[in-house]
């Protein structure tokens, strides 16, 4: 089965664009992170569809490297969504905003 | 031989102030004297040897350079670290460390309770590191070095109590009029370089005859040099500081400021005869100065009350003398004068000295009278001092300001009116300083008594006092009237014996000697009169005179005049700058660049609204917008 890599892009694409739809419109920080995630992979599964296009077994490489760096990240937004938690009770990014310049 | 001592007189005293000046803490008053004054004395005993190395050398064989290093060269002009020992400065510098040493000695009881006793023979000492290099150096380069050293020391040791606010700021107004001075021989140290290509003192002189006798170079040197002269000397008007300048400890009074920094004008003057036999318009004006000084000193001597005043304004009138004889050509003789002066003067201060110590710090002569019960050693050395510096027969004064006015007299015409200047000036000498000898040792008791009982002086301070009396007695007898000439032959290699320089006539010593001492006895008969015989009659005839009292009282209004002109235009100016041009102009720029960053700030830091999500929005609007770039310029290149 040889699926064209215009249907890759165009799901990487969807994935894409629901992920920073999300970014920009949840306020609940764990659904923050899911968004960022649905990005990640959206960029993964461009990675391996041009890998196949290619030939090049890089891409798939580069995928899985990703794949880590997301888990760590996840590890870190996580355990900063759960302290927060801790000390402030509601969990409203919009509220966050103690950093204003 | 001679300069390898020299060079060891000059150092000692600096090795032994920096060594106290870098101990770690405060040290033991043994070590501190016997480093302080025991360098002193050594550089007095190789003085001493200097000074018979070179008797015994042939007249014209007396004067040696010597050059540790090569300071500066540069476009052709060469400055060396060097000294020149010959007979005017060797004269110098047993004047220095001889007279330094006896008041090294006497500080050592004076000081011994001061809690800073470390700090003031440091000071001391570097003064006569910094006066000896003043009179050692070879070239003006190193002259304008030590002048300025002196300044320095000076003004150390006028503030030496810094908790008075009066002593901070007596030392900083003699540490400006001294500069105002230093301008005034750099200039004319400048000037000589411009003109005659070198700052060393034997090409200068001897290329000197080449400006041509009575020009205008030749006078601008001379007075420019004398701005200087005048400054450290406390000539009119440049003498406000040296009254004020009796803030400083007694020793400091009597060492600097009576006698040896404010003669290093004489010296300078003298050591420049060569530039001055040239023009005999600055040596007049010179002799003026001097004449204007003595007679104005010495007025608003016989007013004070304060005794270390008195010695100060005559110390003023004293310096007025020398200047008049080297402003006339009379070198030797002003130098004679500053030798005598330098035990005469040193004698009294240090005896009115005693007279504090024994009083608690008591200074007013109000508050004095009768003390010659109590305190003899310095009943003896005012006494002797008094006698010396009124010029009766015998003592140091009659030899060498009879020296100085028949010179005058001999020079004629414009010499002259300084003879007349000088004898009013001698008679006004014997008044004020009889006023004070009576005033203080004689009359009454003050009301009540003394109380605790003035105590004698410990042989620290009793010996320098004594020496000090005696010399003031024998020390005239180095040259005398129709006898020896002895200080005129020291000097002769140094000063020439030129058409220019003036040596009295037999006539003129005659005539000077019979009116001198006539005017001399007149003041002191008229000093009993008024304050010996009867002490309620000078308070009588005070109210007589009240307007001219208080004229001279405030020395003439020189500070007021000073303060008008000088200080209060001043002033008003910096007021009106800070309150209005200040604020407009640099301080304006200032804010106004401030304002303007604050401004910017604020508008951008809106930005940083704290808010993820807008973060996220403004960060996918931005990566679209550079992706569209990105893919027109693609779509453009292809």
């Amino acid at each position: 089965m040889n699926v064209p890599i215009g249907a890759y892009l165009a799901v990487s694409l969807g994935l894409l664009v629901l992920g920073l739809i999300g970014v920009m419109r949840r306020r609940n920080p764990l659904l923050l992170l899911l968004s960022v995630e649905l990005m990640l992979n959206a960029g993964n599964v461009a990675l391996i569809g041009f890998s196949r296009q290619w030939d090049d077994p890089a891409g798939q490489v580069f995928a899985l490297v990703v794949m880590v760096v997301a888990a760590a990240e996840v590890v870190i937004g996580l355990g900063l969504t759960v302290s927060i938690f801790r000390t402030r009770t509601n969990l409203d990014v919009d509220e966050l905003s103690s950093m204003r310049g | 031989m001679a300069t390898a001592l020299a060079w060891i007189v000059l150092v000692v005293p600096l090795v032994s102030g920096i060594v106290l000046t870098g101990w770690p803490s405060e040290p033991p008053h043994v070590v501190t004297r016997v480093l302080g004054v025991g360098s002193i004395l050594v550089s007095f005993i190789l003085s001493v040897a200097i000074f018979v190395g070179l008797l015994t050398n042939a007249a014209d064989d007396r004067s040696f350079t010597s050059s540790a290093f090569e300071w500066i060269s540069l476009g052709g002009v060469d400055v060396d670290l060097s000294i020149l020992v010959d007979p005017l400065s060797v004269m110098m510098m047993l004047i220095i460390t001889g007279v330094g040493f006896l008041i090294h000695l006497y500080s050592v009881e004076y000081m011994d309770h001061d809690r800073d006793y470390r700090r003031f023979f440091a000071c001391m000492n570097l003064f006569v590191f910094a006066m000896l290099l003043l009179v050692l150096a070879a070239n003006f380069f190193f002259l304008i070095v030590g002048w300025a050293f002196v300044g320095l020391a000076s003004y150390l040791l006028i503030g030496f109590w810094y908790q008075r606010p009066s002593a901070v700021a007596a030392a900083k107004k003699a540490f400006v009029i001294n500069v105002i001075g230093d301008v005034g021989l750099v200039l004319g140290a400048f000037l000589i370089l411009r003109t005659l290509g070198t700052l060393d003192y034997g090409e200068a002189f001897a290329r000197a005859p080449e400006m041509g006798a009575q020009s205008g170079t030749a006078l601008a040197i001379c007075l420019l040099l004398f701005v200087g002269a005048a400054a450290k000397s406390a000539q009119v008007p440049l003498h406000t500081w040296l009254p004020d300048a009796m803030e400083g400890p007694t020793p400091v009074s009597a060492l600097i400021h009576a006698a040896t920094m404010v003669t290093a004008g004489v010296y300078l003057i003298v050591r420049c005869n060569a530039f001055f036999d040239l023009s005999w318009l600055a040596g007049d004006i010179v002799a003026f100065v001097g004449a204007i000084t003595l007679l104005l000193a010495a007025t608003v001597a016989l007013q004070q009350v304060d005794i270390k005043r008195v010695l100060a304004w005559s110390t003023v009138s004293q310096v007025g003398y020398m200047v008049m004889a080297v402003g006339l050509g009379a070198y030797a003789s002003g130098m004679f004068m500053l030798m005598a002066h330098a035990f005469y003067k040193a004698a009294l201060f240090l005896a009115a000295g005693i007279i504090i110590h024994a009083l608690n710090d008591e200074q007013s002569l109000d508050r004095m009278g009768g003390l010659r019960k109590y305190l003899r050693v310095a009943f003896f050395g005012m006494g002797a001092g008094c006698l010396a510096i009124a010029g009766i027969p015998g003592f140091a004064g009659f030899f060498a300001k009879d020296d100085v006015l028949a010179s005058a007299l001999t020079y004629g015409g414009f010499g002259v009116f300084c003879w007349v200047v000088g004898v009013v000036g001698a008679f006004l000498t014997a008044l004020y300083m009889f006023r004070m000898l009576f005033r203080a040792f004689f009359g009454p008791e003050p009301a009540g008594g003394y109380d605790p009982r003035p105590h004698p002086s410990h042989w620290w301070m009793a010996v320098p006092v004594v020496i000090l009396g005696i010399l003031s007695i024998v020390g005239g007898w180095l040259q005398a009237p129709f006898g020896w000439r002895e200080v005129d032959g020291w000097l002769s290699p140094v000063v020439g014996t030129g058409a220019e320089v003036v040596v009295p006539e037999h006539t003129a010593e005659i005539i000077t000697m019979i009116v001198s001492v006539t005017a001399a006895v007149a003041g002191i008969a008229l000093a009993w009169w008024l304050f010996g015989a009867d002490p309620e009659r000078r308070i009588r005839l005070a109210k007589m005179a009240a307007g001219p009292r208080r004229v001279m009282n405030d020395a003439w209004e020189f500070d007021r005049a000073y303060d008008d002109v000088f200080v209060e235009p001043s002033r008003d100016l910096a007021n009106v700058m800070s309150t209005s041009v200040e604020p407009a102009g640099p301080q304006g720029i200032i804010s106004g660049t401030a304002a303007l960053m604050r401004g910017a700030s604020r508008v951008v830091s809106a930005s940083q609204s704290g808010m993820v999500r807008a973060y996220a929005f403004w960060m996918v609007l931005g990566i679209s917008l550079a992706g569209i770039v990105i893919a027109l310029v693609v779509a453009g290149a292809s």
